[in-house]
């Protein structure tokens, strides 16, 4: 018996920013997502309503694809933040911040959406156009010749993520053994064009973060220890390898949808165990050592291969195969049905045990240089260790950004309040031709790049989390904090340095609060003292484009007049 | 549709909630353990637990901290399968700490700060006041009872010349033989690397493992007299050895046997597993003879495929005959079995899976031996010992995958009782493997559980001190050092920062201010310890907390270098603890586990900094239709 159930009429919201409902939940998400940003951040627990495990983090990438909200516009922001985030792992953070407050300080200029947006697109330019100038003043060149910049780049990113309880002298060595996964993963002599190698990455629970290192070549983890008992005396090398990407386990996994009709006697189990058995006399025929499979192997298959002297390693998985097909040169080989043409073979330089705590990893060397690198990481817990996890790779994707770009952007805070007074001091020399350009009032245009502004510096306060103040140095325009309970006298003494560590503080120096009215001025550039060096970096290309991608998404929110949402 | 909630935590919920989590195992911290019963109100079911790993396991705790927790001593449990108390409660302990320093305006990256440099002061006292294995064994078989601390004595004479240990170490040399001056490099501030190779021994001398054991079983005296005797068994193995040196962990088993009185557990060489009546009658006929064995570490039977084979779907098989295609195939299949079986002269298979009814009642009839159920460590054991190598299909067998020299004997016939395996039979091998079985007993069938795990903790305790080759000085003895040096380092800082003020401008205020803060932090870190030492005391049930406190900082001020507090110390924690014994001198020998220490240490801080860091927890899968609950809020 069916029945009808009478639908429900969709339900649409007008001008949804100016819905209460809406902006506390956008205000709750800016809170949630501002509070994790920088090094002093705050730790979310993920975890669902029965009590599932939980995830420590303050990454975006792990907390935000937990996140989902009856609200189209949460989902809206948290969509474009991970796109972002997927292409250039970097400043998702910075980009929710920047585009939630965005949002914010344009409604609060009361400017109709229509010019906030013309505004906000401008000033994104002015931006963006800024930074690319050869002379822009928070931008450092990365100087390949040196690992010192690349290190600084590593470590800030690191350091961003205080799940990981690393110390000092933790922190540094990860950043080290990233930058090290980053150079060894680029080719050294190839001809022509240049493709990346790969670093995969190892983790093992319950061991000091100080036995973390990269290995080129890969290390692959292994269950079954018995099964190793030959791997000591391999005479020959290099060793003769072939890899499958199809399941070797005996079944008829290829048959898909279709049905096959059988007489009650065939016994296709057996039949397929005698094709498999058929394919391991042709591996010991051609002298391979090591068999390898990204799934399953007949036990039976497994018993006879290494009775043969053969090292067999099945459920490689889908994430190794690519590495393994680079270090070896071997061609997947996805079908048993044919015999394998000698140019599918691979070789391996070497390989031998490794044992890191109550983990046992094969390792296979290179044979010749590789660009395939293993970065193997430590931790005491798993929670932390997931985060290490997260952040390495986040690291690597940074660095590996900085082939096509090689600048980096001045972190802590500086480059923000920096690109705030030069918006401004631009903006105010050309309010009067802006003005009739966007069609409005110069007061109008003037609410717009001061809502611009502030968004960028309210970015930059949200670094700290402990109730300290933000200032802004009036000649250089970098950011610094001091923490609350400095007099207004001797608010130098309770700190030395900026942000980025580029602007030393010193009595003849003026520093402003940074939420206070401060004249336009022109930012000076810096004397580029070669004694100091930048002590925060952040990622170029991924801060460059986080800006566009929170300016973009705020102007498109900004934009929305009707939600028209179907509730049944 | 769901969404996600986001439940702030003003006020540091979190911190609050890991202390009381930690509260629930105050009663089962130190060597008496008190029973708990978790009951389900729902169905009725009651459990009977002991230890904090247990208790954590039977509740189920919902709230992200209380997970978080879970995992943690789960996998603490998992590797050392002791010291999960130790880890809440210190958790608990240093949650509180950490509250007490926001409270008090200490920022959060401050505390953590110090509180790493806390945990770094704690594990170098571990590092510097553990003492060799070898040493302490070799002490004891060479009579020197005139030594009455052992270690710790040795340890407490060197603290009290601070800076001359070189001579300490060297003058203690004769006294006690091969003893390493390691123990005294806790006081000599790391330069004396030099004087612990003097007295290295030549060759390693074999820990005295009954001695050992008897100062790590903290209380499970009974549990760990069968970690010991399983060793001796061990020991016999290894021909010349007459006193027992050896412990192989991976070689032990436990057999449960509800319903005889707990003084009737033992241990036996081989593997005790329990038959049926049936298999019984096999086992009977196979007695005294030297058996053929095949290992199979799948099921035994006809539909077993292997992990990862996917059974095709869309597979019909068409045929004029409509009668009992499948059960006619799987005769066949066993047949053939039993042929490759009997081809192979196999009279014992052992099977890591269950073996279906059907192999059983054939392999019965040609008297071969179907053991279910075996162990992975026993698995590996007799492959090595027999030659056999295991495989996953018995159609697989072949003659090189049978091994030989195992033995069957029945060990009992218990088939008196209802219960339905009623044969204990013993399989050995020829010469010694080193397994062993341990058969735990007890007439009360819920107190099973906590025997056994009584028994893996102390077995675990002797195999980690094994492998660590270092003991801590145990019965409070560590941790006071702890405190010590943590209160020393925390009163080094308020000097150093009210002399900054003294002294005035050069120096920030923020450093002076900062080191004012480390200083609390190291205060309130040895508070936990001061906490942690006097409930145990207080779980002796012979002090009331405040004596115990008073007790514990009574000592601490009389500490004023120069004298053997941490000897005298524990002295007076035995007085609480083992009334019974006779308190001379030689009472002194309770010893802790280095590593598990440390790793519990380490565990327990690390949870408090996560939880410490964070401000909010998100919730996923959340029913939006439910109403608004306090302090969630809807994202």
């Amino acid at each position: 018996m069916s029945r009808v159930v009478k639908k429900s009429p969709s339900l649409c919201t007008d001008l949804p920013l100016d819905n209460t409902g809406i902006c506390t939940k956008l205000q709750l998400l800016k809170q949630l997502l501002g509070s994790c940003f920088g090094p002093t951040g705050r730790l979310k627990q993920v975890h669902n309503n029965i009590g599932g495990h939980v995830v420590t983090t303050s990454t975006s990438s792990v907390l935000l694809p937990a996140i989902s909200s009856s609200q189209p516009f949460v989902n809206m922001i948290k969509t474009s933040i991970l796109n972002h985030v997927s292409r250039f792992s970097d400043c998702g953070l910075f980009a929710a911040i920047l585009c939630l407050t965005l949002i914010e300080q344009s409604k609060l200029s009361a400017l109709t959406a229509n010019v906030a947006i013309k505004v906000n697109k401008h000033l994104l330019g002015v931006c963006t156009t800024y930074l690319q100038r050869e002379d822009c003043d928070c931008k450092v060149k990365l100087d390949f010749c040196s690992s010192q910049n690349l290190i600084t780049l590593a470590r800030s990113v690191v350091s961003s993520k205080p799940g990981c309880v690393l110390t000092e002298a933790e922190t540094l060595q990860i950043s080290k053994l990233v930058v090290q996964a980053f150079l060894l993963a680029i080719p050294c002599d190839e001809p022509g064009v240049v493709s990346l190698g790969k670093t995969v990455t190892v983790t093992v629970e319950g061991y000091s973060v100080v036995h973390s290192a990269v290995f080129p070549g890969l290390l692959i983890h292994i269950t079954d220890a018995l099964s190793l008992n030959k791997v000591q005396n391999q005479p020959l090398t290099p060793l003769r390898m072939v890899v499958f990407s199809a399941s070797l386990a005996g079944d008829l996994s290829e048959l898909e949808e279709g049905t096959i009709e059988l007489h009650p006697d065939a016994d296709i189990d057996s039949q397929i165990l005698d094709q498999l058995l058929e394919l391991g006399k042709q591996m010991v025929k051609e002298e391979v050592k090591l068999f390898l499979c990204q799934k399953v192997i007949h036990p039976v298959l497994q018993h006879f291969l290494r009775s043969h002297g053969i090292i067999v390693i099945e459920r490689l998985g889908i994430a190794l195969m690519e590495p393994l097909i680079q270090l070896t040169g071997a061609q997947p080989v996805a079908t048993l049905h044919t015999t394998i043409p000698k140019k599918a073979y691979g070789k391996v330089g070497d390989v031998s045990i490794q044992q890191f705590g109550s983990k046992t990893l094969l390792y296979l060397h290179p044979l010749k240089e590789s660009a395939i690198c293993t970065m193997l990481l430590c931790h005491r817990n798993e929670t932390m260790l997931s985060e290490l996890k997260v952040v390495c790779q986040k690291t690597e994707h940074v660095l590996r950004l900085t082939l096509k770009e090689p600048s980096a952007l001045l972190g802590g805070g500086c480059t923000e309040t920096h690109l705030a007074a030069y918006v401004r001091q631009k903006s105010m020399n050309e309010v009067t031709d802006a003005a009739s350009v966007f069609g409005c009032s110069q007061t109008e245009y003037l609410l717009g790049v001061e809502a611009f502004c502030c968004s960028l510096e309210c970015v930059a306060a949200a670094l700290d989390h402990s109730g300290a103040n933000s200032l802004i140095d009036l000649t250089h325009a970098h950011h610094c904090t001091v923490p609350p309970d400095a007099i207004n006298e001797n608010m130098e003494d309770s700190f030395s340095f900026c942000g980025c560590g580029l602007v030393e503080s010193s009595p003849s120096k003026k520093w402003t609060y940074l939420n206070t009215k401060y004249k336009e001025f022109s930012p000076t550039p810096l004397s580029r003292d070669t004694t100091l060096q930048p002590c925060v970096l952040d990622s170029f290309t991924a801060k460059l484009n986080a800006l566009q991608v929170a300016v973009e998404t705020a102007n498109l929110a900004l934009d929305v007049r009707y939600v028209i949402q179907d509730v049944n | 549709m769901l969404g996600t909630k986001v439940l702030s935590q003003r006020r540091h919920i979190g911190l609050q909630k890991l202390s009381a989590l930690a509260g629930i195992t105050h009663s089962s911290l130190g060597p008496n353990k008190m029973y708990k019963f978790i009951q389900d109100d729902i169905n009725g079911e009651s459990a009977l637990v002991c230890s904090c790993f247990r208790i954590f396991e039977n509740l189920e705790l919902c709230c992200a901290v209380g997970q978080l927790v879970y995992d943690t001593i789960q996998a603490h449990q998992k590797v050392y399968y002791t010291g999960s108390g130790c880890l809440l409660f210190l958790a608990g302990a240093w949650s509180r700490a950490a509250l007490e320093c926001l409270q008090r305006g200490i920022s959060i990256s401050q505390i953590i700060t110090a509180m790493s440099e806390g945990m770094d002061i704690c594990l170098n006292v571990c590092r510097k006041c553990s003492m060799s294995i070898e040493d302490l064994g070799v002490a004891q078989s060479e009579g020197c009872t005139a030594l009455p601390g052992l270690g710790i004595q040795v340890s407490s004479q060197a603290s009290s010349h601070q800076k001359g240990t070189k001579e300490t170490g060297q003058r203690t040399v004769p006294t006690i033989g091969h003893r390493r001056i390691k123990l005294s490099r806790h006081f000599c501030e790391g330069k004396s690397e030099n004087v612990s190779t003097v007295s290295q021994p030549a060759q390693p001398k074999r820990p005295d493992i009954a001695h050992i054991a008897e100062g790590l079983s903290h209380g499970s005296v009974s549990a760990m007299n069968l970690v010991v005797k399983a060793s001796y068994v061990q020991s016999k193995c290894n021909q010349q050895d007459n006193i027992c040196s050896t412990f192989d962990i991976s070689k032990v088993v436990t057999c449960l046997l509800p319903g005889l009185p707990e003084e009737c557990a033992c241990v036996l060489p081989g593997c005790i597993v329990l038959l049926s009546d049936e298999q019984a009658s096999v086992a009977h006929s196979l007695k005294e003879q030297h058996l053929k064995v095949a290992l199979i570490t799948g099921e035994l039977s006809y539909s077993y495929r292997h992990l990862g084979f996917s059974r095709p779907a869309g597979i019909q098989y068409v045929s004029y005959q409509s009668a009992l295609i499948n059960s006619s195939k799987e005769e066949e299949w066993v047949v053939r079995l039993v042929a490759i079986l009997l081809n192979l002269e196999v009279n014992l298979i052992l099977v890591g899976g269950i073996a279906s009814e059907k192999v059983i009642q054939h392999c019965c009839r040609h008297h071969i031996l179907v053991v279910e159920k075996v162990k992975s460590s026993v698995f590996k054991t007799f492959a090595t010992v027999t030659g056999a190598v295991p495989v996953a299909y018995a159609t697989q067998l072949s003659k090189q995958c049978v091994g030989t020299g195992l033995k069957v004997v029945i060990w009992r016939d218990l088939s008196s009782r209802e219960t339905k395996p009623s044969t204990a039979v013993n399989i050995l091998t020829s010469g010694n493997s080193g397994l062993v079985t341990v058969i735990l007993t007890s007439s009360v069938h819920g107190k099973l559980q906590a025997l056994e795990d009584q028994f893996w903790a102390c077995a675990y305790r002797l195999h980690h001190a094994l492998q660590d080759r270092a003991l801590l000085p145990g019965a409070g003895v560590t941790e006071i050092l702890c405190i010590e040096h943590l209160q020393k380092q925390a009163k080094h800082y308020a000097k150093h920062c009210t002399q900054m003020n003294g002294d005035a401008v050069q120096h920030s205020r923020a450093g002076a201010a900062a080191d004012h803060c480390k200083g609390v932090v190291l205060e309130l870190l040895a508070d936990g310890l001061i906490d942690y030492i006097s409930t145990v005391m207080v779980n002796t049930g012979k002090f009331s907390k405040v004596k115990a406190r008073t007790v514990v900082n009574q000592h601490l001020h009389d500490y004023n270098g120069h004298v053997g507090i941490a000897a005298k110390f524990s002295q007076l924690f035995l007085e609480g603890e083992e009334e019974d014994r006779n308190r001379d001198a030689t009472a002194v020998k309770i010893y802790d586990n280095l590593g598990v220490k440390q790793e519990a240490w380490r565990k327990s801080l690390d949870v408090v900094f996560l939880v410490l860091q964070t401000d909010a927890e998100v919730i996923t899968g959340i029913d939006q239709n439910t109403g608004p609950q306090d302090d969630l809020m809807l994202l």
